[in-house]
């Protein structure tokens, strides 16, 4: 019994000396790669989780995809064109392509993609944004013609999703989508091990330069803190943040490079207009006009972010004061209140995720705080992500805090909210003639800045409804050691560009 | 296996608790801390703070600890030392109840248990093995997790917790003293079951179970702060010391306030009870009696 | 000795099954669904006909009284049933994440006894002196502290004054690389043996002092025996069954209790799992890490019970009955 506890002793101290100089990171050129959230799930056209998009987009690849500038540059299509009065999208697909397994992509891939979208018994994330699709024709194996009901413009950049990512024909026929990884991208998946660890391999046969790297190793650390110690330890080369109060941690950092891109995701104070007094639309805007944005931003975020209207993308963004009550007005917001009956407030319930985004709940106590200047006394109800996330398809809240995807194009990113078909129409918690008639406009008009024009109109008037509140976008955050070279932060958040890669240490 | 079986107390006059508690030095610093931890918290509680506790102040956030902030201010530039008061005050609710609860759970179910023995003893007992058989954290996850987090279901996934363990410890001196003379004449002598159980019974559980009272708020301090810290316990914007700390954990590099203190706070609070219930330990048990100086 | 093992696993019979009927209950009276948490923040797109065959698939369509006798009969078939989270069946993933969780314990238990027991004899022996002090006032301070506090504060000191890490996500078994496996798994196993080893100490210089204060004690000193083998060979013999209880029960807490240290130091051990499954409402799971730890405990408590008898002859099991 001693001497066991000698050995152990002795065995202890030697691991703790160790321990101590720092662990050694072996020279390999694998990217290690670390995150807070896993996937979810391996097949592309269901999923709908932030996480999982981060990693499909590496695995698998759409027709088209986005830059940094969210233009539409080429993927799988290598050229596209819509008939002029945009019924009829064609695309030319790129030769010499191979899925993971060997097979060859071509346009039948294609076809069999879309079908599956479109299949309701799929449940595909994306479907609503192809309904126009009304039939596809492929011509030859290289050319892919889909035929639209009607003129539909955003078609374009829907295809340039995660959820409209191609697969091959043979893995849709026998339902193997659903649980094995076989796309075209840079990287393969060697193995997933869910909550832990995922390994991919550089695919050899990538039809585009690169990957540079071997291949890459995510490791999922649950707690940003953690991962932010194990940049500065320098066993982690690269690193998908969300919480800004690390983030800030690192602007200073001369030793680690905090990569910042403006962010299509929006955080928002979604009203439900469908319950009482927020069905009254003075007590709606009373709330947006007793609401400093920038004070959100600054407590809940550090200051890290930007206050925001409806539309995130940069092309259709217009300068916030034309939109209703952006500056804080107190009186307004007393004498709204007033006008609606309400003078004596009321007690409003707000929902938020407890870790999602990491800011919610400091989103929610910072409004609670303000909004309690005009009376109005906030409960806040911090839930578990499963239960926000049934309870916010349910629309069963008065107010929630919530961080929505946004997407390049006004359409598509609203299309779900703010039309009487959407399907989040109940969660949005309004509609109105005007809103509708709007993003119909949006959808059907070709001109860009008759389109900018439509979209600016459609801002000022729903900010003017309030059925939401808009606050601000926070930026989408990776931080990587400085021999990492070649990386490019987009807007969508998207990794693709980690095939460009290269580890120069 | 060779059940220990304790005499039962009997009452000392002339000698109150408190001044034999006094003439002990963990029952003395202990009963100090829980006093200062007891005002503090009743200050929290009737919103007796240097500044209100929910008041935010953008301007002043992140302010290092000064003479207008004792102990600084959060990412709202709220008022760490009016936090403090009010976690005092929410997590002593939280473990007050939550013993209440066990304590009485416990002890209605113990010695009941005990006094009437047989099947019915075995049954209950095995339902606390039950209990008793998941890992303490474990077992109040789930209990949150099913009623929602909250001041309210904190407290009782804590109850539920505890109460086997204050259904041992009551049931094992009803075990020894019911076959007893002094028992058993009552009996003879007919007095009602349950008479005998509160008159005669249950003052000689006290001792065991005062000591264990103080133990178990410890522990419930601690719970609270490990599930608050797990998101799970108290919810923002009301403050508790380990929501307070798992706020802290992102920014404590930047802020490193914003964790000394809740940490000191709890730690002193614990320590606080922990030592009371040595103290009582000492005074109560006669065994151990002049063991510790 | 046989006659006893087998009246104990007898009894653990209805222990397990109430363990396993808490469970089932808790987890269906539980808010949120095992499908929407899977699918996550944009799950409005499936539709009702996908979420009906979602849950056929994993057998949450049925009644729940029918749930559970399927579970377990199928349980005592060793099939625990499928993950909806890991798509794989639960006992794999608990066996793949267990070694983890009990090597952490195992080392957290062997920490606390390292610095618990010597300090508590010495603290006994050395009764009221210097060491006796110091010796209390670690254990008081290893009582009062959190171990979400002292494991961040390892974290916090390492990384900030350091630069180093134990562990990001790269976990390695002891098998791969024992060294690197020892480096990653020791601030975790200090973390959970600090407060461990406070109640080792207590323990056991109450129960030195218990027995330092018997006659036979007095006896072996007054034989003229030298103090050290007094100490040694009769008094911390029998200061060690209540040490042994409370370390065995403490590592059977521990298997299932170490949900916190495994979050903050990002190891995936039993613990991380269950705090997932749970949130994530993976029922499969949640029950089958449920039985799990309760059949662990009940084994350990079965083991301490038997280490009893080869510590201290007197308590026999065989001559009962």
């Amino acid at each position: 019994m001693k001497r066991h506890a000698r050995i152990i002793c002795i065995l202890l101290l030697a691991a703790l000396i160790g321990a101590l100089p720092g662990l050694a990171q072996d020279e390999s050129n694998t990217l290690i790669m670390a995150r807070a959230a896993d996937a979810t799930g391996l097949d592309p056209h269901t999923q709908t989780a932030f996480a999982s998009f981060r990693l499909l987009e590496l695995i698998y690849e759409p027709l088209v995809t986005l830059d940094a500038d969210l233009n539409v540059v080429p993927a799988l299509a290598e050229s596209w064109e819509f008939n002029d009065d945009a019924t009829q999208l064609t695309l030319n697909l790129r030769d010499g392509v191979t899925f993971h397994d060997g097979s060859e992509f071509d346009s039948g891939d294609v076809k069999a993609t879309f079908e599956r979208i479109l299949d309701e018994a799929t449940a595909a994330a994306s479907r609503a944004n192809f309904l126009t699709i009304e039939s596809i024709d492929t011509p030859d194996p290289l050319t892919v013609v889909f035929n639209l009901s009607q003129a539909d413009v955003p078609l374009l950049s829907a295809l340039a999703s995660v959820n409209a990512s191609i697969a091959s024909s043979e893995a849709i026929e026998s339902g193997a989508i659903a649980t094995e990884a076989n796309g075209t991208g840079p990287f393969i998946l060697d193995e997933w091990v869910p909550e832990e660890q995922t390994t991919l391999s550089a695919n050899e046969n990538w039809w585009g330069e690169g990957p540079f790297v071997d291949g890459i190793e995510v490791r999922i650390i649950p707690d940003e803190t953690s991962i932010l110690a194990a940049l500065r330890a320098g066993t982690i080369d690269f690193a998908l943040l969300n919480d800004p109060l690390v983030a800030t941690l690192l602007v200073d950092d001369p030793d680690i490079i905090l990569n910042r891109a403006p962010a299509l995701a929006y955080n928002v104070l979604q009203l439900n207009g469908r319950r009482e007094p927020l069905d009254i639309l003075e007590v709606r805007q009373a709330i947006s006009c007793a609401i400093d944005r920038q004070e959100v931003i600054d407590t809940a975020a550090l200051g890290e972010g930007e206050v925001t209207g409806p539309l995130t993308p940069p092309a259709f963004q217009i300068p916030t004061d034309e939109l209703f009550c952006y500056q804080k007005d107190l009186d307004m917001a007393r004498s709204l209140l007033e006008q609606a009956g309400m003078a004596d407030g009321f007690t409003l319930n707000v929902i938020a995720a407890n870790a999602e985004p990491p800011t919610a709940l400091a989103t929610a106590q910072n409004i609670q705080a303000q909004l309690a200047e005009i009376g109005i006394t906030v409960e806040i109800e911090s839930l578990e992500l499963s239960v926000y996330v049934d309870r916010w398809l349910a629309a069963d809240f008065d107010a929630a805090v919530a961080q929505n995807g946004g997407r390049p194009d006004p359409y598509t990113m609203y299309a779900r909210y703010w039309t009487e078909t959407g399907n989040l129409n109940t969660v949005a918690g309004y509609i109105d003639d005007t809103l509708d008639d709007l993003m119909a406009q949006g959808r059907a008009e070709t001109d860009p800045e008759a389109r900018y024009e439509i979209f600016a109109e459609f801002q000022r008037y729903i900010t003017e409804m309030a059925p939401w509140v808009w606050l601000y976008v926070s930026p989408e955050y990776t931080a990587q050691q400085p021999y990492v070279t070649g990386f490019v932060p987009n807007p969508t958040d998207s990794l693709y560009s980690l095939a460009q890669v290269q580890l120069e240490r | 296996m060779p059940v220990k079986i304790e005499p039962p107390v009997e009452r000392r006059r002339g000698q109150g608790l408190l001044p034999r508690l006094l003439r002990n030095r963990s029952g003395t610093v202990g009963l100090a801390l829980v006093t200062f931890y007891l005002l503090v918290g009743l200050f929290g509680l009737l919103g007796i703070t240097p500044r209100p506790s929910l008041e935010q102040v953008p301007r002043d956030r992140l302010k290092p600890p000064s003479e207008q902030y004792w102990m600084g201010t959060d990412i709202f530039g709220r008022d760490i030392a009016s936090r403090l008061m009010e976690g005092a005050a929410n997590s002593l609710q939280v473990a007050l109840l939550s013993v209440a609860t066990a304590t009485l759970a416990g002890t209605l179910i113990g010695t009941t248990a005990g006094y009437v023995g047989g099947r019915f003893d075995n049954l209950l007992m095995r339902v606390m093995d039950v209990f008793f058989a998941l890992p303490a954290l474990l077992l109040a996850l789930l209990v949150v997790t099913v009623l929602g987090p909250g001041l309210y279901s904190t407290a009782f996934a804590i109850a539920v917790v505890y109460t086997p363990i204050f259904a041992r410890v009551a049931r094992a001196p009803v075990l020894s003293v019911k076959e007893m003379e002094f028992v058993t004449a009552t009996r003879a002598l007919g007095l009602p079951e349950a008479r005998i159980l509160a008159r005669h019974v249950l003052p000689n559980t006290l001792a065991p179970l005062i000591v264990q009272v103080s133990l178990a708020l410890s522990w419930a301090l601690l719970t609270e702060a490990g599930l608050s810290f797990l998101g799970l316990g108290t919810q923002p914007p009301q403050a508790s010391w380990g929501v307070m700390l798992s706020e802290s954990r992102g920014i404590a590099e930047l802020a490193p306030w914003l964790m000394i203190f809740p940490g000191v706070a709890i730690m002193l609070g614990v320590l606080g009870w922990n030592l009371l219930g040595d103290g009582l330990r000492d005074v109560l048990d006669p065994r151990l009696r002049g063991r510790e100086s | 000795m046989i006659r006893y093992l087998a009246q104990r696993f007898i009894a653990f019979v209805p222990i397990l099954l109430g363990v396993s009927i808490l469970i089932f209950l808790a987890i269906r009276l539980v808010p949120g669904n095992a499908i929407i948490a899977m699918l996550g923040t944009e799950a409005g797109m499936l539709t009702e006909n996908q979420r009906r065959a979602l849950e056929a698939y994993f057998g949450l369509d049925k009644p729940i009284v029918e749930q559970y006798f399927v579970w377990l009969g199928n349980a005592v078939q060793g099939n625990l049933g499928l993950s909806v989270r890991h798509g794989a069946p639960v006992l794999d993933v608990i066996l793949a994440r267990f070694p983890i969780t009990l090597q952490l314990s195992v080392m957290a238990m062997t920490i606390a006894l390292l610095i618990g027991l010597p300090l508590g004899v010495l603290s006994a022996v050395r009764h009221n002196s210097i060491i006796d002090l110091f010796g209390r006032l670690f254990a008081l301070v290893g009582l009062a502290m959190p171990n979400f506090l002292l494991g961040t504060l390892i974290i916090f000191v390492l990384s900030v004054y350091f630069h180093i890490l134990p562990n990001s996500g790269d976990y390695v078994s002891f098998a791969e690389d024992p060294s690197r496996n020892l480096q990653q798994m020791i601030f975790p196993a200090i973390t959970l043996g600090f407060a461990f080893s406070a109640s080792v100490m207590r323990t056991t210089r109450s129960a030195m002092l218990e027995v330092l204060g018997q006659d036979y004690i007095r006896t072996a000193r007054s034989k003229g025996l030298r103090e050290f083998v007094v100490n040694r060979r009769h008094a911390l013999k029998n200061a060690l069954i209540p040490v042994i209880t409370i370390a065995g029960v403490e590592l059977g807490y521990l298997l299932g209790g170490t949900v916190i240290v495994e979050e903050i130091f990002s190891l995936p051990g039993l613990g991380r799992l269950v705090f997932n499954a749970i949130s994530q409402r993976d029922y499969a799971l949640v029950q089958g890490i449920a039985l799990f730890i309760a059949v662990n405990f009940v084994i350990i408590n079965l083991a301490v019970d038997l280490l009893y008898t080869a510590v201290d002859p007197r308590i026999s099991y065989a001559s009962k009955n």
